[in-house]
């Protein structure tokens, strides 16, 4: 028995209830989709020009990206400081990873007034206003789906030259290793993509300073973003790999995940040491009170904390549930950071000098078709996920549950790639 | 006599009784009295006509001729049925000694209404006007003594009009102004404009004739049914003002089109008097907005004369912004956008909206922690020997 | 150990370079009033609250009636079939009325932000724009290069871009300072634009003219009768400044009449300062992927030959 085990497809039925409960929910968020794009935005959603974002710019786009984000820390980790151990987990962190960004991709396309309009912008650079931070995100991340997909080819291209079709399979087995010859300088461009965009996603709030609670707004919403956007990758990565092998008996390497998590939390800590001096640095500080936003502020670096002393803790690393929870914790502490950031901590006509809202009588929350469409959004990427990881080999499975055997630091290396 | 014979009389005179009525009713109506005043209008009339005598003093007439051109009632009716009217310089056939002597006959009998037209010169002693040797203050104090009550119409009578106006050689003087130098008080009712409408002072008049009252009088004396408000309150370009159409030069399209005369320098919202309300020579539009030419404040000292309106330049004036202007209601700087509560939300925004949101929030929450304690305690179960 | 703690140092000490290679960057610069920048000066002593600029603006540009829920239908709020309104404050006995229009910045937020410079500087569009001219300053929209993302209105401080919420086919809406309808021939401020707003009023409560003349008009009305204003311009400084100018009666503040407190610098100057510090102007993405390729062709080519020497 191999002791470094290849993924595998995990074939199976396709269809089962369980992938026919997505599709439907997908479907009806498709019908408001479809209602949206006949009636306008406002048909279907709450968004008004004081909160003119909604739920689907900060949900669909900013946290299912951050989630997208274990393709980045991930990748991060296995080679560009080459701990090559986390090599199983690549192929279903990018498949993640290309999930998510293609959700938010598309979410944006059903989120933009003028939609027909931005698919020229890839073609027409010399219109591009490079000072926009908006656009940024937009080329990257339109490069940056392309760049995932790319990434995912290998667990094709291994399906194909598994396959017994013999067309499909010589095609597989040509391409592959071009490929794997190829990856370095793709690995590398999907590692300097996610640093520039997830930065200008913190970076978009930069101008509407006025309007975003000082406590919020500061220069380091780049940096921030950027820290907690690995932080909810890497989160992510445990829940999904925890999630598999209780679905498919994935290998799920205790040692490896709790070795990543240790990172997360070294993360974890620097992103709240850094939101906290700067804080304080700024003079901030004297916005804290018996207030819902320094409520917000105080929930949001216990989320942050609190997994990261689980992550510490030898109990919780030993623990595959009590690691999982605090991966859902890390996951759900950077959700609340973006979504505190763009809408919670948001007022269109801006917060006083002493740190209170200025009444603009401009209310917001997400409608019955907004939601109804993120859901429905989310339930077509894990649809997706199920549909990838039963045709082709993305998922490690192991036929016993063994123990880990990280020894000596082989790793399999070149087909798996 | 009582009413009978008077009407008897009347009918033995040539004019019917009938006609008599239809007279006294015209010319409440013409004031806007109602109903019952005719009939009283006709009581008292019957018992004695009022005296007026009428002094012209710098004036151009304007304001007689005017009056001339009444018809309800007409000046005929007026003065043979409803006033005495003992002196008037342009009325009367009579001239020379025997018109002096009607003068001076009314004066003796005193008591009568004194309608003063034109300004009053006071420099040099009053010689500028002078009429039958005296000047027009010795008559104007002569007169006034034995008067019951004062009417100044028109703009020179009641604050100086065009002779008073720069440089005023002749120190052209209103009349209450000339009356409060020579210590005289007398009810004074001043009924400006060039000329006033006729009929400010044919309600005057009958009011006194029929009551024995004047009008209510505001600070200047001005009788507050026909100058209480401004030209720009019932102007019937008021709408275009409103929408902001305004003619920018004589002729031009806006012109053309009847729009507002405010950037000509129409005076209208300084303006008190009832001109749009009460036609000119019973002409309809035959006033100076509906002619198209911007009013030019006639009844104002200070403005008639004094602020041009010739376009280019033009003097606009400020508008008061008590005035009315509807309608009245003004969206407050954060006006009120209820999208989630509120009669605007519907089944998409409203109240459904918010619980399956947050049901969806507290499914993951609720997931979450089930799934944590699930594979915890089977993590438990199992011990790894890690 | 799964990552050295020497890993983690190099890691911090990359990071901390990056921070101060970004700190020591340029940052953008602010940007000066153009000389020619037109602008307009509404003046709220002088505002009687006739609604001839509400009416004239949606006649001039051709905008439907509003069928708001405001009283006899009038709009409440600047939105996608306004483009001027006047609003009121009242505080008791208080009262002042405001004029809201596009502002008109002079380093505007809504112009950084826009991807493709569908708001733009008139003259300063990213695409090729037949008749504009430079100098004028006004923020004009372009429906061919716009997304509909609506970072301008999250961006504005003023809340000015609104957009059609109920359309298919949505528009950002917000005032152009009539632009269209300029005389051309003429070399004055007017062969510029010619906004309807000011030609309508009829007590020159907002009036029309190059920015540096209204400013210095603006200053010589505080002089002459400094008990009727608020001894400010607002929009002189004002978040890098606005081309419409604000004077307020004395006794009401400008954040009475709707207007945020701004510093002095621009917002835009901010956000483009730090976004854009870490790139260098492109060195730092190049040199970032140069180096991370070369690594992992490295870690790759190491990989490849280890496992080449072991036997399976």
């Amino acid at each position: 028995m191999s002791a470094h085990p290849h993924p595998r497809a995990i074939g199976g039925r396709m269809f089962d209830p369980l992938m026919k409960t997505l599709l439907a929910i997908f479907g009806v968020s498709a019908l408001f989709m479809a209602y949206r794009f006949t009636a306008g935005i406002g048909a279907v959603s709450n968004m008004t020009d004081g909160f003119t974002w909604g739920i689907w710019e900060p949900i669909n786009v900013v946290v299912f990206t951050g989630i997208g984000a274990g393709a980045f820390g991930v990748g991060l980790l296995c080679y560009l400081l080459n701990e090559g151990r986390y090599h199983p987990i690549v192929r279903p962190a990018v498949l993640v990873g290309a999930i998510c960004y293609t959700l938010g991709a598309s979410s944006i396309v059903v989120a933009l007034g003028r939609y027909w309009n931005a698919l020229l912008l890839p073609v027409v650079p010399h219109w591009w206003n490079l000072a926009s931070a908006l656009l940024e995100v937009a080329i990257c991340v339109m490069a940056y789906v392309a760049v995932l997909w790319v990434e995912v080819l290998p667990s094709v291209l291994d399906g194909a030259a598994a396959s017994s079709s013999p067309r499909w399979s010589a095609f597989g087995r040509s391409w592959g290793p071009r490929l794997a010859r190829a990856m370095p300088f793709i690995i590398a461009l999907a590692i300097l993509l996610p640093t520039m965009h997830q930065s200008s996603l913190g970076g978009l709030m930069l101008i509407a300073g006025p309007k975003v609670h000082p406590l919020w707004h500061t220069a380091l919403l780049p940096a921030l973003f950027l820290i907690s956007c690995l932080s909810m990758g890497y989160g992510a990565v445990v829940v999904l790999v925890t999630l598999l092998r209780y679905a498919w008996s994935a290998r799920h390497d205790q040692k490896l995940l709790a070795g990543m998590s240790k990172v997360n939390a070294g993360l974890l800590i620097f992103y709240v040491a850094l939101r906290l001096a700067d804080v304080a640095w700024h003079g901030k500080l004297r916005y804290l009170g018996w207030n819902f936003v320094t409520f917000v502020f105080f929930l949001e670096l216990a989320l942050f904390l609190a997994p990261a002393f689980m992550f510490l803790s030898p109990g919780v690393q030993r623990n595959r549930g009590k690691l999982f929870g605090a991966a859902l914790l890390s996951v759900l502490a950077g959700a609340l950071y973006r979504a505190d950031t763009y809408m919670t901590v948001y007022r269109p006509a801006g917060w006083s000098s002493t740190g209170e809202a200025i009444p603009s009588a401009w209310q917001y929350f997400p409608s019955l078709g907004e939601t109804v469409v993120t859901v429905g959004m989310a339930a077509l990427g894990v649809a997706i996920f199920l549909f990838v990881s039963r045709k082709f080999p993305v998922v490690v499975v192991d036929a016993t549950r063994e123990r880990s055997t990280l020894g000596g630091g082989r790793i399999r290396a070149a087909q798996s790639r | 006599m009582d009413n009978l014979s008077q009407i008897a009389a009347l009918v033995a005179n040539g004019v019917s009784r009938r006609d008599f009525i239809k007279v006294c009713s015209a010319a409440a109506a013409a004031v806007g009295l109602p109903a019952w005043a005719a009939e009283k209008m006709a009581e008292n009339v019957g018992k004695k006509k009022p005296s007026v005598v009428w002094l012209h003093f710098q004036e151009c007439t304007g304001c007689t001729e005017s009056l001339l051109r009444t018809s309800h009632p007409d000046v005929g009716a007026l003065i043979l049925d409803l006033v005495s009217l003992d002196y008037h310089e342009t009325l009367f056939a009579a001239a020379g000694k025997q018109f002096e002597q009607a003068l001076e006959t009314a004066l003796h009998a005193g008591g009568f209404v004194l309608v003063v037209e034109g300004a009053i010169p006071l420099k040099d002693d009053g010689v500028f006007c002078v009429v039958g040797g005296k000047t027009a203050v010795q008559s104007l104090k002569e007169c006034a003594e034995r008067a019951a009550a004062v009417i100044c119409i028109g703009s020179c009578a009641s604050w100086g009009g065009l002779p008073a106006s720069a440089p005023n050689p002749t120190q052209s003087t209103g009349a209450p102004e000339v009356l409060a130098k020579l210590g005289i008080s007398r009810p004074t009712v001043t009924l400006p404009g060039c000329p006033a409408n006729p009929y400010n002072l044919l309600g005057t008049v009958l009011q006194f004739a029929t009551f024995g009252t004047l009008p209510a009088l505001d600070e200047k004396g001005r009788p507050k049914f026909a100058y209480g408000r401004v030209i720009h309150e019932d102007c019937p370009r008021r709408p275009h003002f409103d929408a902001g159409r305004f003619a920018l030069a004589f002729g031009d399209e806006g012109h053309r089109n009847g729009f507002c005369l405010y950037k000509l320098g129409c005076k209208g919202p300084q303006t008190h008097a009832n001109c749009s309300l009460l036609d000119f020579c019973e002409v309809p539009g035959a006033w100076p907005i509906g002619i198209g030419h911007p009013c030019v404040g006639c009844t104002e000292e200070g403005i008639m004369f004094g602020k041009a309106t010739q376009p280019g330049h033009a003097d606009t004036i400020p508008i008061y912004t008590n005035l009315p202007v509807p309608p009245n209601v003004f969206p407050p700087i954060q006006p009120e956008h209820r999208v989630v509560s509120g009669p605007e939300s519907s089944t998409l925004s409203g109240p459904i909206a918010v619980g399956l949101g947050s049901a969806v929030v507290g499914a993951l929450v609720g997931a979450g922690v089930v799934a944590t304690r699930k594979i915890t305690t089977d993590s438990e179960k199992v011990q790894p020997k890690e | 150990m799964s990552i050295s703690r020497r890993d983690l140092l190099k890691g911090a000490v990359v990071a901390g370079a990056a921070t101060a290679v970004a700190g020591a960057a340029e940052a953008r610069e602010a940007v000066e009033p153009s000389p020619d920048a037109v602008g307009m000066l509404y003046d709220s002593t002088l505002c009687i609250g006739c609604r001839a600029c509400v009416t004239r603006c949606k006649e001039v540009n051709g905008l439907p009636h509003d069928r708001g829920d405001g009283e006899y239908q009038q709009p409440v709020d600047l939105n996608g079939s306004t483009k001027n309104i006047i609003k009121e404050f009242k505080d008791g006995e208080k009262r002042a009325l405001m004029k809201q229009q596009c502002m008109h910045c002079v380093d505007p937020s809504c112009v950084s932000v826009c991807m493709m410079g569908a708001l733009h500087k008139e003259g300063y569009a990213k695409r090729h724009l037949e008749g504009e001219r430079k100098g004028s300053g006004i923020v004009l929209w372009d429906k061919y290069a716009c997304t509909g993302c609506r970072y301008c209105q999250i961006a504005c401080p003023f809340n000015v871009p609104k957009f059609e919420w109920a359309s298919a086919f949505p528009s950002i809406v917000k005032c152009e300072l009539c632009r269209h309808r300029r005389d051309e021939r003429r070399s004055d401020v007017y062969g510029l634009a010619n906004p309807g707003c000011c030609e309508a009023c009829p007590r020159q409560a907002v009036v029309y003219g190059e920015r540096a003349a209204l400013l210095s008009e603006a200053r010589r009305r505080i002089a002459a009768e400094p008990e009727r204003y608020q001894a400010h311009v607002y929009g002189e400084k004002e978040g890098g400044g606005t081309q419409v100018l604000y004077l307020a009666p004395a006794g009401v503040t400008f954040a009475n009449l709707g207007l945020p407190d701004l510093p002095d610098g621009s917002s835009a100057q901010f956000s483009e300062s730090v976004s854009h510090a870490p790139y260098l102007h492109g060195v730092t993405p190049i040199a970032l992927y140069a180096a991370m390729a070369g690594a992992i062709w490295w870690n790759h080519r190491k990989d490849a030959d280890r496992h080449g020497k072991e036997d399976e």
